[in-house]
This record gives C-alpha cells, structure tokens and sequence, in this order.
C-alpha cells in the first residue's frame, strides 16, 4: 500500500497509509470507532474508490472479502447451501452450474464449521453466530491467498468464537496472507503475531508485542 | 349474473377490454421480476423515484409529438436514465441520499406537469398522471410486449449476479467482477416504468410493479419463487381490477393498483397469523 487515502464526501476516512502487508502474514487491525478499519479493508479488497494511493496487491484475483455482518441482509432469502457454494463463483459463474467437486467441497466447509444437517435452511432461520460461521465456510470455500475479514467476532457466541478463530489459526498455518479487524484486545494479543494501530493514519505497524501498545497511547 | 357474464363477457365482446387485459399480463409478466428484485435490493425509493424521472423527458416527447406512445417512451427513457444516473452519484450515505432522491422525485414530478400544462389540457394531464389503461391501442400493445420480453430476457440472462448483487455486492465487488450490474438493474427498472408509463401514469406505474411482488415477499419463499408468486399476484390483480373498473364504472388503473393493494394486505395479514400458528424459529414478525 501507498499512500492509501479515502474520503466519503468531505470526510478523511483513511489518510496516506503506507506499508506491506507480508504473505503468509496474520494481522490484526485495531483502532478507535471511526479510525477506519473496515474502509481499510475495503480499499484493500477494491471495495472503495481511493482518494489518493494506491493498492499494490500481487494475488487480487484471490483474494476474499468478508464484510461486517450488518452489510449482509439477513432476511434474504437465500440456503445456506447457496450461501455457502456462491464461494466458489469463480468456478461457475453467471451461467454454469456448481459442479460434483465444488459441492463436495461446501458439504466439507460446512462440517468444519459445524453447521452440517442445516444446509437446506434458510439464512434467516440462522442465529447470529450460525450466519458468521456460514460466512467463513464461504471463504474457506473461495480458497484465497488473501483473506480480509472485518469484525468477525462480533456479537457471536463462544462456542462460535472458537470453531471461527480455530479457522482463523488454520488458514495462517496454510501460508494465506489473514487480516482481520476485531476489537477485543485479549484476543489480539493471545492469537495474531503482528498488529495495525490504525486512527486515520497507521500509528504502529508490527508485532503484537510492539505495535500493540500505540493503541493505549 | 351468471359467472360467465361477471368474468368473460367483458373481454369478449370489447376490444379496448381485451387490449388492456394483454397489455396488463405483459406487464406483469416484467414487474413480477423486476418489482422482486427491487424490494430484495431494498431500493423501493429508487424505485419510485424513477417513476416520476420518468413524467418530464415523456411531457417533452408531449410537446414535441402529442401522445403517441414512441415519443412519449423515448422522451421517458431519456430522463429516466437520466435521472438513473444522477442518483448513482448521490451520496453513499442512506439518510442524505434519501433526501435526494425525494429532491429529484418532486422536482420530475412538478416540472413534467408544468410542461404538459404549458400545451396540453387537464384531460391530458391526468392522462399522463394516471394512465390510460382502456386505451391501448396496437402501437401501444407491442411497445408494452417488446418492453416486457427484453426485459425477461435480460434478467433470465443475468439473474444471478443480479441476485447475488442485491444480497451481497461487496461479494462481486471483491471477487474482481467489475461489471455494472447495478446500472443495469436501474436500466431494467426504468424500461419497465416506461412500459407500465402508458398504461399507469407517472403517479401508479410503480403500484403493478411493487405490490404484487410486496405481497409475494410476505410468504417467505425463496427468491425464484417470489418472482413467480409475484407475477401470479399481478396477473390476479390485473384481472380482477379490470373486471371491477368494468362493472363498478371506475377508472381501471386504480381499481388494478388496489386490487393489488388488498393481495398485499391480505398477505401480510395471512403470513402473520400462519406465522404465528407454525412458529419458526428465526422468522420475525
């Protein structure tokens, strides 16, 4: 990243963040309400229009994107079957239908994520924990080298909490590159080597051990 | 009265009957597909908003052409995409974009009736504000046909990213899938308040899209079988508004726009008690 800068109308979300995000990288952006996390992510995953900067990104073709639960509607009426296999959109596409070893591989995202027997509800029917692990079987299911999650953990209940961070730790150790905002401060130290300090502009970039301590401050 | 006089009778012994009615099923035909996927987009106001977009350029095809229906769509079209293209530049923000569209709704709306009163009579302003559906004539009947079939075809054609993209459009976004799905769903919007133009006036054209795909979204079926239950609902209404316009001697756009009114009241009033004798866990009221 170069001087990443994004601006919704006159506001400065995000202003001249620069660094690099090392592949096969586990790191956790914190910051304040308002300091720009998700816009972060989302000017990585090309979410946004940049104001200035730009993203250098050597594997954007793989690369998933999981936004805060509140941009997806949970009322749509949509399995989490179908959930689950759009992961492999590009693998099917606008026309083709989903094929023997791509749904092979749902019905095994959804046994990691503990969701099996439930394929055919729908999304609505799901709790709020149920709904974010379907989401990760998703990604999992996108196969990327480059996975961005926003607030992952959010709202969601221990026992989901374990089987998303066991998924998390099991795609750092299969050499993708994870960046994931989250807000709990324990859980950065206990589970993610490097951190993002982030208040509009990058306050710390590291290790958890160095960076960490900027939030504080 | 026997049934066949209350139901049939009236198509078969008037033509302009039998012209509305087709004109009516093209239509629903379009607006079961496309009123679905607008309320599962959650753009409703959009909607609306098109709808009146649509009132200045079609008083400028008045002006320049009386009311015939190819300059009263090209006209419609115009502002339509025009105006579809100014609200993509509002801004992202729910509460001050909503302010906007409601600015450019009025403001289609007051302008297109200054521009037809410059000329026309109040006949012809409640033509375009209302519609005409009992007087469709054949130009009229396969304009609203060619509409209504490019419609189905485009949306047969992309309905899955159109699906996809008003449940999660950062999915796209992220995926690398750059194509303007959501300008072209806009596009398909307005063609199809084009097509509903003549027929419903500016005022109505949007009632035959939303309602019956309203009263569909209250039963909770999936998004394919909305579209399906929701042109099942139009068709309903269409009939059913016409016979009631026919024998009530009333104006038959209303009568139809209500008929589907009271498919979305009874809906949501049947879903609910259904609801509530077969609670599911996660469906809220």
């Amino acid at each position: 990243m170069r001087d990443v800068t994004v601006r919704y109308g006159r506001r400065i979300a995000l202003e001249a963040v620069s660094g690099e995000f090392i592949s096969g990288s586990l790191t956790a952006v914190v910051g304040a309400n308002g300091a720009g996390k998700s816009t972060l992510l989302a000017a990585i995953a090309g979410v946004v229009r940049l104001a200035g900067g730009a993203v250098n990104c050597t594997a954007r073709s793989r690369l998933a994107y999981l936004p805060q639960r509140t941009a997806i509607d949970h009322e749509y009426p949509l399995t989490l079957s179908e959930l689950i296999t759009l992961g492999g959109w590009r693998e099917f596409g606008a026309f083709r239908s989903p094929d023997a070893s791509l749904r092979a591989r749902v019905a095994a995202a959804t046994e990691t994520v503990g969701l099996p027997g439930k394929l055919a509800r729908p999304i609505g029917e799901l709790s709020l924990g149920e709904l974010q692990r379907a989401l990760f079987a998703r990604v999992i299911v996108q196969d990327a080298a480059i996975i961005l999650l926003d607030e992952p953990f959010a709202a969601v209940d221990a026992q989901s909490l374990s089987v998303l961070l066991d998924q998390v730790t099991r795609w750092h150790e299969e050499g993708r590159t994870v960046i994931v905002v989250l807000h709990d401060l324990n859980l950065v130290r206990a589970h993610f080597p490097s951190t993002l300090v982030l208040a509009r502009r990058c306050l710390a970039w590291g290790t958890t051990e160095v960076a960490l301590p900027a939030m504080a401050a | 009265m026997s049934a066949h006089a209350l139901l049939v009778e009236p198509f078969e012994t008037l033509a302009f009957m039998r012209a509305a009615l087709v004109a009516c099923l093209a239509l629903a035909l379009a607006n079961g597909a496309v009123g679905t996927l607008l309320i599962l987009r959650r753009a409703s106001l959009d909607g609306d908003v098109l709808g009146h977009a649509v009132m200045p350029g079609a008083a400028i095809g008045f002006l320049y052409a009386g009311p015939s229906p190819v300059w009263l769509s090209l006209g419609g079209l115009a502002s339509g995409f025009a105006v579809a293209a100014l609200a993509g530049l509002l801004a992202s923000d729910r509460a001050r974009r909503d302010v906007g569209l409601v600015a450019f709704y009025l403001i289609a709306l007051s302008l297109g009736v200054l521009l037809v009163a410059w000329r026309g009579s109040n006949v012809e302003i409640m033509r375009v504000l209302f519609g005409t559906v009992l007087a469709i004539d054949r130009a009229a009947l396969l304009q609203i046909a060619a509409l209504a079939s490019i419609i189905l075809l485009v949306i047969a054609a992309l309905y899955r990213p159109l699906a996809v993209g008003a449940f999660d459009p950062a999915f796209l976004l992220a995926a690398g899938i750059r194509a303007p799905y959501g300008a072209v769903f806009a596009a398909l919007v307005v063609l199809a308040l084009v097509a509903s133009f003549q027929a419903f006036g500016t005022l109505l054209a949007l009632g035959p899209m939303l309602l019956p795909a309203a009263a569909a979204r209250c039963w909770r079926l999936g998004a394919a079988a909305s579209i399906a239950l929701a042109t099942g609902f139009g068709v309903a209404a269409s009939l059913a508004g016409l016979l009631l316009s026919y024998h009530g001697n009333l104006p038959s756009g209303p009568a139809i726009v209500l008929s589907a009114g009271v498919l979305f009241g009874m809906s949501s009033i049947l879903a609910g008690i259904l609801r509530r004798v077969t609670p599911v866990p996660g469906w809220s009221t």
